[in-house]
């Protein structure tokens, strides 16, 4: 091969990779703050594993009150922002993972977790999401995110997590 | 006739009535009359001196005496007397039951046992002290490994022979590790034996035995979700059984084990459906709004208990399995789950919220009579032995969960887990 093509080959390549490399690092806009209109939705089968970590980190968990499996009004806001990023990730499932504080028995704790993620995705769906990506999974109180017998810990495990899958 | 002929003819019909009353068989002293609402039953006194051997081998006969004396206090309806045994009398070494009589004890185990290789010979003999007569003889001959389900077998024998209840020895309990592994175990009921059931490697809860004991079901999230899977116990292998969207939780088998009763997820709650034993749905058992789950099935087949949150806290009900409307059965506490149908069908098990802390509580089946059965820390998740007379359940007073099992008073308490776990489950009683 000709040292001409690979020099112009390279500085293809060079070119494609500043394109992308701009591309990679989009923030995700934050809907409280004003900002121009937003790029597109990411184009079908180019969902990078960079991009899914992006939108997972920037979703909000949502969280309950105790024995509830309805949404506060702190839960709410949460939410919409949560539809707001998901609806510019169309390529991407969601699994509504729910979980409760060690507390309950565990059989109704699954029932209650069930039930407090089929909270969240129902009101995705009514802020947009298509329900074909939503789906639950409930944990009861099998995986605290926080092992402590107390307060703090009891309410920061009465929770839904939102996790975006491919 | 004459006058004092006929008074002779009535002395004799009076004689010989006096000597039929006197040789039919008095009702031995020692059956119990069982009355599980009694109060003031008296248990039965028993001594089981250590196990007699020539040639013992690798075998205690103190571990030997040890495992019935375990086995009959268990069960709440023997006291066991720990007493020197008195010389043997009589040519043959027959017991001296005078001697034993003023033990106090009413009924007498008496074993031998020879080992020979790795084959045992067990010869055990249960007397009735009071009545100086040989009760139950038995010889058992098996491989040395068995021997604790030999005796077992036997146990369940005195049991039946001196009480009418039949023994739930050689039975097992299904539970679900509570730390480091969260796979399925099964282990004998008191403990021994203990089997790792499943390698999932995943989370794994409420394990149910099929009624021929041969498989279990549970939840597992070993494809990342809860399903419902079956692990048949001879093969080993785990085949799913309902892996539809949402929660596939709390299947229980019916007692002739043709249906699974189990809690999936209907549009936004959790309900109850019947389901094949293969896992298609034939019904949807519960309506409303609740968030339905924990179903347990009458001995009949004909009603299921369960835990509905319906008016804002959880509650236990029933329903008929054929249709029809839900009876609510708790009121008092705010939070009662967990219900197990005794296999005797008079009384319902569950766990209840007392002072803010579980306890293991039972009431009749139409909801009267509850009573709390624990008060040490936090306790749940009953399940019943085959015959009604004990329960196994998990409790977390020693600090960390075990699974304990109790006679149906709740007198006896004790833990039998060699390893933490919650959520057990009774098979029922291997011959």
């Amino acid at each position: 091969m000709s040292p001409r093509y690979l020099i112009q080959g390279a500085l293809v390549l060079i070119a494609l990779c500043i394109l992308l490399s701009g591309c990679a690092r989009k923030p995700i806009v934050r809907p409280d703050v004003p900002q121009p209109q937003m790029a597109a939705p990411y184009p079908p089968g180019m969902v990078g594993e960079q991009d899914l970590q992006v939108v997972q980190t920037n979703l909000k968990t949502l969280y309950f009150e105790f024995d509830k499996y309805t949404l506060t009004p702190e839960s709410f806001a949460a939410l919409q922002y949560d539809a707001e990023v998901l609806n510019r990730a169309p390529q991407l499932r969601v699994v509504a993972e729910g979980h409760c504080d060690e507390r309950g028995t565990s059989e109704y704790n699954l029932a209650l977790g069930e039930r407090r993620a089929r909270a969240v995705v129902e009101q995705l769906a009514a802020l947009g999401v298509a329900p074909a990506r939503l789906s639950t999974v409930s944990y009861g109180s099998e995986l605290p995110a926080d092992p402590a017998h107390n307060e703090q810990a009891w309410a920061k495990n009465r929770r839904v997590y939102l996790r975006v899958v491919r | 006739m004459t006058g004092k002929g006929r008074y002779t003819d009535r002395m004799v019909v009076l004689g010989l009535v006096c000597m039929l009353l006197v040789s039919v068989p008095l009702p031995a002293a020692s059956k119990l009359v069982l009355d599980v609402d009694n109060p003031n039953l008296a248990k039965m006194p028993i001594a089981v001196p250590d196990f007699v051997s020539s040639q013992p081998g690798t075998l205690s006969g103190r571990d030997l005496a040890r495992i019935v004396k375990n086995d009959l206090y268990l069960s709440g309806l023997f006291h066991i007397v720990e007493a020197v045994p008195p010389a043997a009398s009589g040519p043959g070494g027959e017991p001296n039951f005078d001697g034993w009589s003023q033990t106090g004890v009413q009924a007498l185990v008496l074993g031998t046992f020879s080992v020979r290789g790795e084959e045992l010979v067990l010869e055990v003999r249960v007397y009735e002290v009071a009545l100086k007569k040989l009760e139950v003889g038995k010889r058992f001959t098996g491989h040395i490994r068995d021997h604790r389900l030999m005796i077992h077998r036997f146990d369940d024998r005195i049991m039946k022979h001196l009480t009418g209840v039949d023994g739930c020895f050689c039975s097992r309990l299904a539970f679900v590790g509570d730390a480091q592994s969260r796979e399925v175990f099964v282990m004998d009921y008191d403990g021994h034996g203990l089997r790792q059931a499943t390698r999932t490697g995943a989370i794994n809860l409420s394990p149910d035995w099929s009624p021929d004991g041969w498989s279990l079901i549970f939840t597992s999230y070993a494809n990342r979700k809860p399903d419902l899977w079956g692990l048949d116990l001879r093969s080993m292998r785990m085949d799913p059984i309902s892996a539809r969207p949402g929660l596939n939780a709390s299947g229980r088998y019916s007692p002739d084990g043709g249906a699974i009763a189990m809690s999936l997820t209907a549009k936004v709650s959790p309900k109850l459906f019947i389901l094949t034993s293969q896992g298609h749905i034939i019904k949807r058992l519960t309506n409303g709004m609740g968030n339905d789950i924990s179903p347990t099935w009458s001995p009949d087949g004909s009603a299921i208990a369960y835990v509905s949150d319906q008016p804002g806290t959880p509650q236990i009900y029933r329903i008929p399995v054929n249709g029809g409307q839900p009876t609510r059965l708790t009121f008092g506490s705010a939070y009662n789950t967990d219900p197990d149908w005794s296999p005797r069908g008079d009384l319902l098990a569950f766990t209840s919220r007392v002072n803010g802390r579980f306890q293991v509580c039972t009431m009749r089946a139409d909801g009267t009579d509850l009573r709390v059965l624990t008060d040490k820390g936090s306790n749940q998740d009953p399940a019943w032995a085959p015959n009604g007379r004990m329960m196994a359940f998990t409790s977390d007073r020693d600090g960390k969960k075990l699974i304990y099992i109790m006679d149906v008073r709740g007198e006896i308490q004790v833990p039998v887990s060699p390893i933490t776990g919650k959520s057990p489950a009774w098979s029922r009683n291997l011959e």
